[in-house]
């Protein structure tokens, strides 16, 4: 069977620093904070760790659907977007993962753009 | 710089949130930096409460008044970010003064990665759930190819060795006029008839201890002394093969579509198997089954035909009427016998005839 992701960098133990140091980026960033501003602690990194272990191909999956309607009231812009991508990449690089990893992951992120922004 | 001086500025620049408070009023008599940053400035003259409304004191000044400590938590936002405080009073004397040490520690990392464990388990929960039941689907449909001893054998060791069982007994059966029957019936009908039926015959042969091997079409092939040996395999197949008449009969008498079977049962030997590799089936094959085979060719519709070794081991219960010498393979001829039931069959099973 296919490594994935989520298996090449350690597993759980690993891809669970990966996920914490996200949630901080994201609620230090004053384009993407805002989003989590009145939402439940647990419940940010509930997200976060489902949005990164889908990514890397680990125990959680989401169809276009849920995606769709789980993002459809945010009113997310191109640009947060953007700047999600790219924090992204950044924290996944920062944690030692392969460029070319990197980017199959941010390209797999980017794939979704219709289904969340708008 | 002094000892004290030391000490001092250690606890004012210290990670850990210290307060000193009068246990009689609750007021604030120290705090160090760490603790204000968190909190605030209290006020010359603040309560604990003031600082912490939602705080249980009547339980804090319970916890302490026999020199014991009391935790708590509390949890406040910095920008978006939600911190979480462990709050741990202990009580100390300073002369004569009753004071109580506060001693509070961030715990929002704790928090958040317990957070994270709890989504990451319930995940892997769900997955598990998912891939249980996945094999169980696999599991039930192996079964449904192979016995479960060949199964857990397939399992186990990934092949599964090729047996000769002797003696065992087994019942071929098939429709006459089943060719006729898918010409001018509709498939879904012709399909969902055989479902019942066979069902029906599973249930039956289940009862007497017979394993059905395979259907192809209309024929049907049960056997009985496999994987597990039984003594009575031959009594088991006779009494299945009456029971399938009975129950086509009966169920003849309340359906449009009527059935007629002929029944060939023999026993002997046979080997049994996993044949194919990609696209396996576990299958019997042998003397017993080519008999059979033939045997039921020669069979009236809605009779049971037997050769003479399973007709002697059945003949405690069971009459035969010769049907003259037949080829049932090799060349040789062989007397075959049509069966009837002596008496009230079957017997010595429990089961209402």
């Amino acid at each position: 069977m296919e490594q994935t992701l989520f298996q090449k960098y350690g597993g759980f133990s690993k891809v669970s620093r990966m996920v914490l140091d996200l949630y901080n980026r994201l609620l230090d960033d004053d384009d993407i904070g805002p989003f989590f501003d009145d939402i439940d602690m647990a419940r940010i990194v509930d997200h976060q760790t489902k949005f990164i272990s889908s990514l890397l191909g680990g125990p959680a999956s989401y169809s276009n659907d849920q995606i769709s309607r789980t993002h459809q009231h945010l009113a997310i812009s191109a640009r947060q977007f953007d700047i999600m991508a790219e924090v992204l990449a950044e924290t996944l690089a920062d944690h030692g993962m392969a460029s070319e990893d990197v980017e199959s992951v941010v390209n797999a992120f980017e794939k979704r753009r219709n289904l969340i922004v708008g | 710089m002094s000892i004290e001086a030391i000490n001092e500025q250690l606890l004012r620049a210290i990670g850990v949130g210290v307060a000193l408070l009068d246990l009689n009023e609750l007021r604030f008599r120290f705090h160090n930096d760490t603790f204000s940053e968190w909190f605030g400035e209290p006020d010359p003259e603040a309560r604990l409460s003031d600082l912490f409304a939602a705080m249980d004191i009547e339980a804090l000044r319970e916890a302490l008044k026999d020199g014991g400590r009391y935790t708590a938590e509390t949890t406040f936002k910095v920008k978006r970010r939600t911190m979480t405080v462990s709050m741990d009073f202990n009580r100390a004397l300073e002369g004569d003064e009753r004071i109580a040490v506060l001693v509070c520690q961030n715990i929002t990392r704790i928090k958040e990665l317990e957070s994270m464990i709890d989504s990451y388990s319930m995940m892997v929960e769900r997955n598990t759930r998912e891939i249980k039941r996945e094999k169980e689907q696999v599991e039930k449909l192996l079964l449904n190819m192979m016995p479960r001893p060949v199964y857990e054998e397939y399992k186990t060791f990934g092949v599964v060795t090729p047996r000769l069982y002797d003696p065992v007994s087994v019942l071929t059966l098939d429709f006459c006029g089943f060719s006729e029957m898918v010409a001018t019936l509709d498939p879904g009908v012709i399909v969902s008839e055989l479902n019942d039926i066979y069902s029906a015959f599973d249930r039956i042969g289940e009862q007497f201890g017979c394993e059905r091997i395979k259907t192809i079409g209309d024929a049907y092939i049960t056997v009985s002394g496999m994987p597990d040996a039984a003594p009575d395999h031959a009594m088991s197949v006779a009494n299945a093969a009456l029971r399938f008449l009975r129950y086509l009969r009966q169920r003849n008498d309340s359906h449009p579509i009527q059935w007629q079977c002929r029944i060939g049962i023999s026993t002997g030997a046979v080997i049994g198997s996993v044949v194919g590799v990609q696209k396996y089936i576990y299958d019997v094959f042998g003397p017993a089954v080519t008999r059979a085979l033939r045997i039921r060719g020669q069979s009236e519709p809605m009779t049971v035909t037997a050769d003479s070794t399973i007709a002697e081991l059945v003949s405690a219960r069971f009459s035969r009427l010769s049907m003259g010498m037949h080829d049932l393979g090799g060349g040789n001829e062989h007397e075959i016998f049509r069966m009837e039931a002596i008496a009230e069959q079957p017997q010595g099973y429990g089961l209402p005839s």
